[in-house]
Parts: C-alpha cells; structure tokens; sequence
C-alpha cells in the first residue's frame, strides 16, 4: 500500500463510528467530517475504510422504473415505491432476499410486509453460512464472544477462512494480536493454526498450517475425532495429512487452556458441505472434555447473523422462512432463495441491500434476469442492471443508525455520523412505506372480494 | 373402494401443496368436492381443476378404502401423501419434494423420480420409487435427531447424498448406487445399498446396520475392523456371501454395523 | 374507560380478600374504589378474580433463548400457528418466539414475567426481544455472579465499589436488580472448569461464592433495591448438592434488609434442581426437607420452584458447566455462549420423561418442596421455563397441586415411576393448595417478593392487571377435578392489562406493547462516578465494544417502567 499522508483538514471527528462491512463489525473507527462528508477514517482497515471513502462511487440518489424500452427511467418517490407495492401485491412466490446490510429496524418493517403478503424471507446465509446453520442444528453451537478469545485463548484455529484477506482485523482486534487478561503477552501468547488446503496469507502468518487436500476435510476431522479417543490411525495419510500429524495435533489441541476455532466458508463449500462443519463441532465438543474449546463461524456481512437472530426472535427460524401458506415454514432445499430460482418458482424478487448475482448458480440469475426485480440499495451493482424498481436507500452506521449483531451476537447500535444524500430515503423507511402501500392494495382487494 | 384420478392437464411452474389432499381427509370426497377445492400454489389458493381432470369413482367408508391415481408429471406436486395413514396413492410419474413425508401407514409407488426429502420422518407403510431420489429420502426434520423410524422404503434407482440421515428405524433398499454419507446420525433401522457407494457411509453412525452389495469408494476412520463374516443374519434378514464387517463410528462412540461385500472390495482385505 | 367486573368472587391475597364476593372497578387502566353509572359491566357472577400473574423467573427473550431458536427449529417447528386477524403466527413448544410468549402468557391471565438472566453486554439484545414480545411487562435480571469487577472488588471486601457498581449498571443496560448464577462456577468454565459448593476458589480471582454472595447481598441492601439478589446456588442439578443450598442462603442470614415491601433478603431460584440429597444419581434422595425446613424456619429466604413437568424441553442457564455435564448425560446438541468479563451459558435439548427415573424423582422433589413449604408467601410457582418445562404447564402444575388424589393416581397408574415417591417424601404429603395458595404463589408473593408497587394485588391504584377464570370455586372440587382446573388456569375467561380487554374466553383479542421494568438508583452519583474511573481503563483493555456502543440507548426501552430509589447511604 502506498504511504497515505494523514488527513488533517476536517470540521470534526465522530468517534466510536462502526464499520458497516465485514462480521468484525468494529466499533472504534474515528470518522473525520467536513462540510457533512468523510474525508477520513482512522482504525477501519482498508477494506471497512474504502467501503466509507468510495462511497459516493457508483452511488444510487434517484428512484427508477424501467421502462417499456428496458431503460431506467428516474422517477418521484411515489411513482417508484407505488410500482414496487404493486408487484408485491400481485406476486404469487415472492422472495425478499438481503438484510444483511441493512439494519434490524428495517428487518422488522420487512417481516411485516412478508407476512402479510405470504413471501420468503432469505438473506444470504442461504448461499454462505446455511450449511453451517443446519449443522449447528445438528449437533450444536458451542461459542463464546471475541473478547472471551482475546482474553484467554492460548490457541487459535482458522479451517477454511482466511481471515487476514476476508476479516483484515479479526487477527488484530480480537482473536491473535491483542493483549488479552490472561494473555498479557498478545500474540507470544498464542499458538495459531490454519486449516485450509491454500497456503493463504493467514497460513503464512500461523506457526502451523494443516494443508488437507480438497474435500478431505470430513475425513480429517473424523480422524482427529478417532485421534481423540485413542484409536491409532489405521491410513498413513488421512486427506493427504500424515497420520503421525493428526495424532500431534489432536495431542496439542486436548492441552492448551482455552482453544477457539473460527471457520469460513471454505469449510461450508466443498464436496460434504454442512457435514464437515457437523464434525467439526462434534470435534469441538469433544475437546471440552479436556480443556476449554470454543468456535465461531466467521460471518462475511456486518449485520448477516443479525438477520438469522431477528428472524429466529421473531418466527423461531433463522432464514428461509417461507410465509406463502400463513404460517412460517423453514425446510432447506425447499424454502430457500437458490432453490426457489433455480426452480423458477419465484415471480417478484426484492434485494435489500445485497448483490444477488454475484455467488449464485447460473440458473438462478437467468431466472432473475425473467421476473420483477426490486432493489433497495445504496451502490449500483449487477442487481440495479435486471432491476425493474430502483430504491435509493442510506449507509447504515453512517448516514442512518441502526442496530446489527457482530459475528459473536454482540449487538451494536450503530450511530448516524452525516446526513444522507437529500434524495435517498432510509431503508428503514423505504420498506415501511412499501408495507403501508401494500397494505391498502390489498385492503381493497379485499374489499373488491366481498362484494 | 373408492378410485380418486387425477390427470394433470397443466403444469405449474409454481409448486402445488398435496397435503391435504391424502386418503384420510377426501376419502368421503365427492367429486364436487375435488372441483371446488382450490389448492396452495405459492401465497395462493387455485381451483384444482385448474391443473386436474377429476374423476371419482366408487365409495369409501374409510381411508384405507381409497386409491389416487396421479397420472403425469407430479414434478411440481409438493407434500403428496405426507401425513397419509392408510389407503394407497400412485404416482405415474415423477414426485416433487416431500413424497411420503411423515407418512404413517399406506402405500404410496411412484413410477418416476423423487424430489429430496423422499420418506422424510416416515413412521409406517411403505413408499416405493421406481426411479432415483434426490437429496435427504428418509431423512429427519433439520435439526431432530430421530429420523424415520418405521416402514420401508424402496428405491429402484439411485440415492442421492445422506440417505436415511438421523434414521432411527424402519428400513431403507436402494437397488441402484448411492452418494455420500447414507445412513448419517443414524441410531437405528437398516439400510441396503446393492450398487456402489461414493464414500464415507455411517458418519457419525450410533447404531443401526448398514449393508453394500456393491463397492465402496472412501471409508471413514472412525470404523474399526471387527470381522469377516459369511452369510450373515442381520435384524432377522438372511445375505448370502462374504461380508468384512466393521463396527462404528467410533468418533461417536457409535455402535453401528457396516458391512462390506468382501468380493468387491478386495481392498479393504 | 371505566370497568365493573360484576360479583366476581376475589382472591387477592395480598388485601386479604380470600374468596368473596365482590365487584371490581378500574378506570383509565388503574384500579379504583368507585366509577360512575357509565362503567361497563363485565359480568363475572361466581368466576375467579384474581390480580395478573407475575411469574418471578423465566427465560423468555436473550441471546440464549435465540441460540435456542436457532439451533432447534424442530422445537419451532413444534408450535407453529397460523396468523390471525389479531396474532401472528406462532412458533415454539419449549423455546416459543417473542409473539407466541407474549400471547400464550396472556391466555393464561399473567400480566408480568422476569427475565432471569441478561447479560450485560448483550442487553440490547434481551431489549430488543421484551420489546417483540406483546402484552406481558418483562423484568430483565442482569447477571452480576461471575463479573470479573464483582468478583475483584468481593475478594478485597469492596461493597461501596460493588454498589456503586451495580447501580451504575442497572441504569446502563437497563435492568431490575441482581441476579447471580453458580457464582464463581460459570467463571470457571471460562476454563473448562467449575466450582463445587461455596468454599470452593476460582481460578485466577482466588474468591469464592460465598465472599460473592455476601458481596452482593450486601451492595443489594446498601442500595435497597427493590429486589433482593436473586440466586441459582453451585452445584445444580447434583446429587447432594442440598447443604450447598442451604450455606448459599444461611450465609446472608446476618445481612440486614433494606427495602420497603420485600421481606426477604435472598431469593432461591429454581429450589427444585438445588434440593437432592445422595451422591450419585444412583443412591440419590430428596432434599426437599431439608431446603424447606430452612426456608421454614427463616424469613430472610424466599424462592420458586422450577418445578418439573414431563415434557421433552431445552435446558438454558448461565451454568455453562452444568450444561456441559448435561450434554455428556444425555448426549443431545450442546450449545453454549461466554461473553468475555461476565458470564457464560449453555443449551442442551432434555427429555424429563415419566417412563425414566431421574425425571420421576426430579418431578417429586418440586411437588415436596412445594407441599412442604408452609407459607405461600416465601414461595412461587416457576418451571424455570423452559429448563423444566415449558411455562404453558403452568395450570397444570396447579391441577396438581390441588390434588392429591390426581398425583397419586399419577405414581399408581405408572405416569411417573416409583422413584417420584420412593426417593422423594411425596407420597406422604397430602396437603392441597387452596384458590388463595395458588393467588398466592402465581401472583401475589412474586409481586411483592420483587417489591413491586403498582402489580400484584387489586389495590385502588394499582394497575388494573386482572385475571378472571371460569371457574366457580363453590362449585368445583379442585381435587376430583383437575383437567378442570387445567383448563381454566390455561384459558383466562378475561386477561385485563393496564385496564385494557387482552383475552377472552382464552383467546387472544387485543395486542399491546410490554413495558419493561428496570431500576434506577438515585443519591449514589459521587460513588458511581469514581467507579467508573477505576472501571474505565479496564473496560477499555479488555472488552472488544467500545463502552458508549455498550450502553443500552434509551430508545430499545421504548416502554420503560422505572422504579426510582433513594440510596440510602
Ligand atoms: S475488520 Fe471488518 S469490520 Fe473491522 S474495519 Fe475491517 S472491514 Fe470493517
Ligand atoms: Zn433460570
């Protein structure tokens, strides 16, 4: 990176700012303002600091509808928000899909606006940490929150997740740098391993790294788990780890004091998907017979886990929640985002804040490029080219407070810093008027009906 | 007996609902009742006969008097007999997700393919697919660890990925080849695979019995040799041949069976 | 809006009305002594009248009941309902969503519940879940036992710090008074590790649960909160675990009380799971005597029962290593959740099933501690939901304790096995609880055990938090009755919150926000503000939150409840 001189032309700082980017959620940033703009962050890392910056890059300000041509046209508030309404209204399969990136204020107006029109509410678990989720539902979620890590682990395990890239402070903040209680001594303190077929950057920083090969990741953590219980390695090499390896760290792993394991989604993605995060857990959970283990998924979006908490207070579901038959229903494979478009059964599609395209398989987004799309968004992206209905929305933690949970659950109000661009609208409020208008459609279809 | 046929004569890209149309609830159906019953599409209600060609004949003093016939393609017909207790359904075609869900008694045959979650928590009766199943047949609801636990499933084709997961008893015969981890979680019942196995069967196996006519590509570490045995009885049913037998999975303290046609699997040896 | 409810037949303990017959007027959402000709009549001739409940200890809305959510949508999936014109779907059988809690409380004519665990960090999380849940006030206890500023200032004896402390606390996250759980215990677990009695050091802190206890006890009189400490004991769930119970609670005896309308000064959780005597799950024998023979003859000590109901459930407490343990006996799904500097807790799914000895005895031992305990105002009625069972057993529990014919039909017919006598003193009790006992133990004992003020008793200017239910008492015999009982207890005739027509005939006809219930202590600002000073540079080192995006910002109260005290030192 080249060498930045420090900003020192601002009207004032807005301390304890919080980074709308990653699961980190950091909640120390400093934003330095002039004339209502950021001019400055301090503490964000680049990734948070460049998502602040850039951010009238690309920036949405004016509601559109296509036209008849398949051009975007700007439109009035009403117009917009009127034509999306009534979409909704009509839709038959309706998926609203995102939250992660938005606040849980919005989530609340959204889940009004789902149950009364019978849609699926989705975020993007469905396509990142679901399979960790259906797992913790097999056999269970034993975490702690960072600063439990900070203060007391002596031993760090990242498996498929490479944090230095994805969380750039994750190491620095709360799990390997800092000096925690118990841990005066930061990172001498701490043994960090890396589980990850890819000597990735976070490899590099670790004192070991385990490079099983691709898919083996089940068979290894079955063979640590039979490692843990006495058994003598029958294969020389298990996923292409020798045997005399997996007996040294199973060794290693049942002495430290306080062991945390996070885990991303290389370990969610390959051949066994949410099996090999179930053994995992399983594996953890064995250890705590020995000594104290603990682990967390490393959720990619800031407010990702908020969405999952919401809906589980809310309805006792995490996501996928399917309200078509007047009641909430959550089967995977059957009520989730990917599945629904693939099998071209979804007619309106809402993206709040999110990038559909991006990590979808190629049917869904042909599918997407078929039916209505609504998006609510701050940034132009590949959604707003198969948009239909455009909504401006405002920068959670910086234009608009707004409440999110960290990777660990810890909630964080995040607070406003500057005013939104005159013409975008907070999400908050943009769905709470599309509920409002969908509502009096539909309160005078039913007016219609009992005549 | 009464003879429910439906005939599909429009396909919805939409998914329709089926459970509430099981031999337990329309078996004093008349046909009036079958035209003006409207059907869960998405968010909606639609007339049945929107899709269907109704025809009723004979009567029913009970479920168990009442056979449906659903002729076409039922690939877009979600819940068909789930719940049903007794009477028998029969699919000329392919099923959606869902087909024979929580099933407790009855027959159900479908003469085509099976969406996922074929037989999921299946407690009783009997459901046959003639052709292959996608993902979780005989499976448990996400996050409960009893699974199926009583009747049988035939599957003519192949499985797809975690068959009979969380099974908790019954039994499961594939006749064809089968994907990874059949038989996961599970704590009881039986499972009969005669083609080929991808790998790891048994993870995170309890009890139960699992046994491969066919060949087996990656074991899991966590079964440990127990024996070869020749012409075993297993839960009462008779198999002629050399099996090697393994007992797991140990990463569970598991006590389960697997059992391994030793002819094709000379490697295991 | 002005009300009659006409010839009712009242029970409200704590005026002393036990059983007569008597008109009831409230007026603008207060009770009051008269209202005009314009009142409306509800007609309630020979139907019980009683004041809300008040369940003094539940877990209805946190981080650990969401982990719940999550991680058993099989127990969701167990609940589910269809929307109404007037409720939301519904979901949950142990672990109900935040709607469903707040109806299915409603239909049982409860008016308030506590909260029993928030932690502090996560407390605008416990907030945002009160605030999902409808019409049903919610007290938050936050967890003070096992927090690493506690446990430092209580092994130096630092009470002046510990209340400035606690004071400064309740009023940053929002919170009633001080709940402490398996003290030093859930602290180590933070290694994998746990205490056994009240002797026993945690590592590190080198303190023990009694120094912690008395610590607490004592800031909690200094301040004169309303609530005295609220405690699960070490050693749940453990065969002879039942002096450490009783040392728990003999080890505040000297400690003076300091609050207006509460008698006591330490509240027992959950006495049930803190009452077996033995030493193995093998040889183990009730201990209920024992605990009711102490909280008999000492009025400092008041508790509820967590009483066992015989359903499959989910376990969650901040006893992280109990959970642990838990897991390990009956191997189902382990959650668990430490947050750094101040507790832990876990989840495991449980079975208490009758056809099992262990839940047969567990379900006595709740029975004898409650047929044992003499008067109803040192008791409650609690299953700890959904650690013993789910709080929709509430009436259930009633049935059985207003008759002794039904649980000895219960152990005859096979219901519960022998253990639920022959481990137990059950099967020699034969005392039944009367409509005023259960007034007693569901409402009026909770609300004054927490010192509350405007709830809890039919007073002219109370809140008109009413329950009525169809039931003649002249007319049934509770003992040859009990699926009577039941009913009525799980189907209030009328729910009446704030003045306001909640349910009728069991169903839910209105939804209103709940209030949130917390403390703010005043005149101990010059304590509080040097407390923080100490506190500030720690705080900063160790918690990965900044402390203004810690605090719980006025606005996820959105209903708050304040009880304002004066410090009186
Ligand atoms: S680590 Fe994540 S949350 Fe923290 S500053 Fe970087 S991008 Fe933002
Ligand atoms: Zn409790």
């Amino acid at each position: 990176m080249a060498y930045e001189p420090p900003v020192t032309d601002y009207d004032e700082i807005v301390e304890n700012g919080t980074c709308a980017f990653c699961g980190c959620n950091c909640d120390d940033l400093d934003f330095l303002i002039k004339d209502g703009h950021v001019v400055g962050v301090r503490h964000a890392c680049r990734l948070g600091a460049s998502k602040v910056m850039e951010d009238m890059d690309q920036r949405l300000l004016v509601p559109m509808v296509r036209d008849e041509n398949g051009e975007l046209q700007e439109v009035d508030w009403d117009t917009a928000l009127d034509k999306a309404a009534e979409l909704i209204a009509g839709s038959v399969r309706p998926i609203f899909y995102g939250w992660s990136e938005t606040s849980i204020e919005t989530m609340k107006h959204g889940i009004h606006l789902g149950e009364l029109v019978g849609a699926v509410l989705d975020n993007q678990a469905t396509i990142c940490h679901g399979p960790s989720l259906q797992a913790v539902q097999n056999v269970g979620y034993p975490v702690a929150t960072l600063g439990e890590v900070k203060n007391r682990a002596d031993m760090i395990v990242y498996t498929g997740s490479n944090p230095m890239n994805s969380h750039p402070r994750h190491m620095a903040r709360y799990s390997t740098f800092p000096r925690g209680w118990f841990r005066q001594r930061g990172r001498f303190d701490r043994t960090v391993v890396t589980m990850d077929p890819k000597y990735s950057d976070t490899a590099k920083m670790s004192d070991i790294w385990i490079g099983f090969e691709q898919n083996g990741d089940y068979g290894f953590y079955n063979a640590i788990r039979a490692a843990l219980r006495g058994k003598e390695i029958d294969q020389d090499f298990v996923s292409g780890i020798p045997k005399e390896d997996i007996m040294e760290l199973a060794e290693a792993m049942k002495n430290v004091q306080f062991g945390a394991l996070y885990f991303g989604l290389g370990l969610t993605h390959t051949l066994s998907k949410q099996r090999n995060i179930d053994m995992a857990i399983e594996m953890l959970t064995d250890l705590n017979k020995y000594t104290k283990w603990v682990l967390t998924p490393m959720r990619g979006h800031f407010n990702v886990n908020g969405f999952n908490i919401f809906m589980a207070l809310e309805m006792g579901f995490p996501y996928g929640v399917d309200f078509a038959r007047g009641y909430p229903r959550y089967m995977n494979g059957e009520t989730n985002t990917i599945d629904l478009l693939t099998r071209k059964e979804c007619d309106v599609f809402m993206v709040i804040a999110a990038d559909p395209g991006a990590h979808y398989p190629g049917g869904a987004v042909k599918h997407l490029a078929e039916i209505p799309v609504i998006q609510v968004d701050i940034h132009w992206g590949p959604s707003t080219e198969i948009a239909d209905v455009v909504l401006p929305g405002s920068f959670i933690g910086l234009e608009c407070a707004g409440t999110s949970y960290r990777m660990d659950g810890v909630p964080i109000y995040m607070k406003k810093a500057i005013d939104k661009p005159e013409t975008c609208r907070d999400d908050e409020w943009i769905i709470q008027e599309l509920h409002e208008r969908v509502k009096k459609i539909k309160a005078k279809e039913a007016a219609v009906a009992s005549k | 007996m009464k003879i429910i046929t439906l005939t599909l004569k429009k396909k919805s890209q939409i998914a329709l609902e089926f459970d509430e149309l099981i031999p337990d609830k329309v078996f004093n159906w008349e046909k009036a009742d079958f035209e003006n019953y409207q059907v869960p599409v998405g968010n909606r209600r639609f007339p049945l006969t929107d899709y269907f060609d109704i025809e009723v004949e004979g009567d029913a003093a009970s479920p168990e008097e009442v056979k449906m016939i659903l002729d076409g393609d039922f690939g877009r017909v979600k819940y068909i007999g789930c719940k049903m207790s007794a009477g028998e359904i029969i699919v000329n075609g392919d099923a959606d997700l869902h087909c024979g869900a929580e099933m407790k008694g009855g027959k159900i045959t479908v003469h085509g393919d099976a969406e996922s979650y074929a037989g999921r928590e299946m407690k009783g009766g009997e459901l046959e697919i003639m052709g292959s199943t996608r993902e979780f047949c005989g499976c448990s609801y996400i996050g409960d660890w009893r699974g199926m636990s009583g009747g049988k499933i035939t599957l003519h084709g192949n499985a797809g990925k975690q068959l009979g997961e969380c099974l908790s008893g019954g039994e499961i015969f594939v006749k064809g080849d089968c994907d990874i981890l059949a038989g996961i979680h599970m704590n009881k019942g039986f499972i009969q695979i005669d083609g080929d196995v991808t790998r790891w069967p048994g993870g995170q196996m309890k009890n139960g019995n699992i046994l491969i006519k066919g060949k087996l590509g990656i074991l899991l570490e966590g079964f440990v040799y127990d024996s070869i045995v020749v012409d075993p009885e297993i839960d009462g049913k008779s198999f002629s041949g050399k099996y090697i037998k393994y007992n797991g999975d140990i990463a569970v303290n598991g006590k389960g069976s697997l059992y391994l046609n030793a002819e094709k699997n000379r490697e295991y040896l | 809006m002005e009300y009659i409810l006409k010839n009712g037949i009242v029970y409200d303990p704590a005026n002393k009305i036990a059983g007569e017959k008597k008109d009831v007027m409230f007026k603008d959402g207060k009770i009051v002594e008269q209202v005009s000709s314009d009142a409306k009549i509800l007609d309630v001739t020979d139907k019980i009248v009683m004041p809300a409940g008040v369940d003094p200890h539940a877990h209805v809305a946190g981080p650990k009941l969401v982990v719940g959510r999550i991680y058993r949508p099989e127990d969701s999936r167990k609940g589910v309902t269809s929307k109404t014109d007037v409720c939301r779907s519904e979901s949950g059988f142990s672990i109900p969503s935040c709607p469903a809690t707040g109806y299915r409380y409603s239909r049982m004519g409860y008016g308030t519940v506590t909260e029993a665990a928030m932690p502090p960090l996560e407390a605008k999380h416990t907030h945002e879940e009160i605030t999902a849940i409808p019409n049903i006030d919610i007290t938050p206890l936050p967890l003070f036992g096992n927090n690493w500023f506690v446990l430092q200032w209580a092994k130096e004896g630092k009470i002046d710090e510990i209340a400035a402390f606690v004071a400064s606390w309740l009023r940053i996250v929002k919170g009633y008074g001080i709940k402490i759980v398996n003290p030093c215990g859930t602290e180590a677990w933070g290694w994998g590790g746990n205490v056994h009695g009240i002797d026993d050091p945690v590592p590190f802190f080198d303190v023990t649960a009694r120094e912690v206890i008395r610590a607490l006890a004592q800031a909690n009189e200094m301040l004169g909160l309303p609530h005295s400490i609220h405690i699960h004991p070490n050693d749940l769930g453990h065969p002879g675990n039942y002096p450490t119970t009783v040392n728990s609670l003999d080890c505040v005896k000297d400690i003076a009380k300091n609050g207006s309308k509460r008698n006591q000064t330490i509240h027992l959780t959950h006495a049930q799971f803190h009452s077996y005597a033995g030493t193995s799950w093998r040889d183990v024998e009730s201990g209920a005597k024992e605990v009711a023979d102490y909280i008999n003859n000492n009025k400092h000590v008041t508790c509820d029962i967590g009483q066992v109901t015989l359903d499959e459930t989910t376990t969650m407490t901040a006893d992280g290593p109990m959970e642990f343990d838990l897991h390990e006996l009956n191997g189902l799904k382990w959650a668990n959740k430490d947050i750094e500097l101040e507790t832990g807790s876990g989840i495991v799914p449980f079975i208490y099933s009758g056809k099992a000895p262990v839940p047969s005895f567990q379900w006595g031992v709740g029975l004898e501690l409650f047929l044992r305990i003499k008067d109803p105002w040192q008791v409650c009625l609690t299953t700890d939901h959904p650690n013993a069972g789910p709080f929709i057993r509430y009436p259930r529990i009633i049935s059985w304790l207003m008759s002794n014919e039904r649980r000895q039909e219960m152990m005859d017919n096979g219901e519960v096995r022998v253990w639920s006598y022959k481990r137990t003193g059950l099967g020699t009790l034969d005392r039944e609880y009367d409509f005023n006992e259960i007034a007693t133990i569901t409402r009026a004992s909770a609300a004054k055990i927490y010192g509350y003020q405007d709830r809890g008793e039919l007073t002219p200017g109370y809140n008109a938090d009413i329950a009525v239910y169809d039931l003649n008492p002249n007319d049934i015999d509770p003992s040859k009755e009990p699926a009577a009982i039941e009913h009525a207890f799980g189907n209030a005739m009328y729910t009446i919150k704030d003045g306001q027509i909640l349910v009728k005939d069991g169903e839910v006809v209105k939804v209103v926000p709940s209030h949130t219930l917390w403390t703010d202590v005043k005149g101990f600002e010059e304590q509080e503000k040097t407390v923080m000073e100490e506190v500030m540079p720690t705080f900063t080192r160790f918690y990965t939150v900044k402390f203004e995006n810690y605090q719980v910002q006025d606005h996820f109260t959105p209903n708050p409840t304040v009880t304002e005290v004066k410090a009186s030192k």
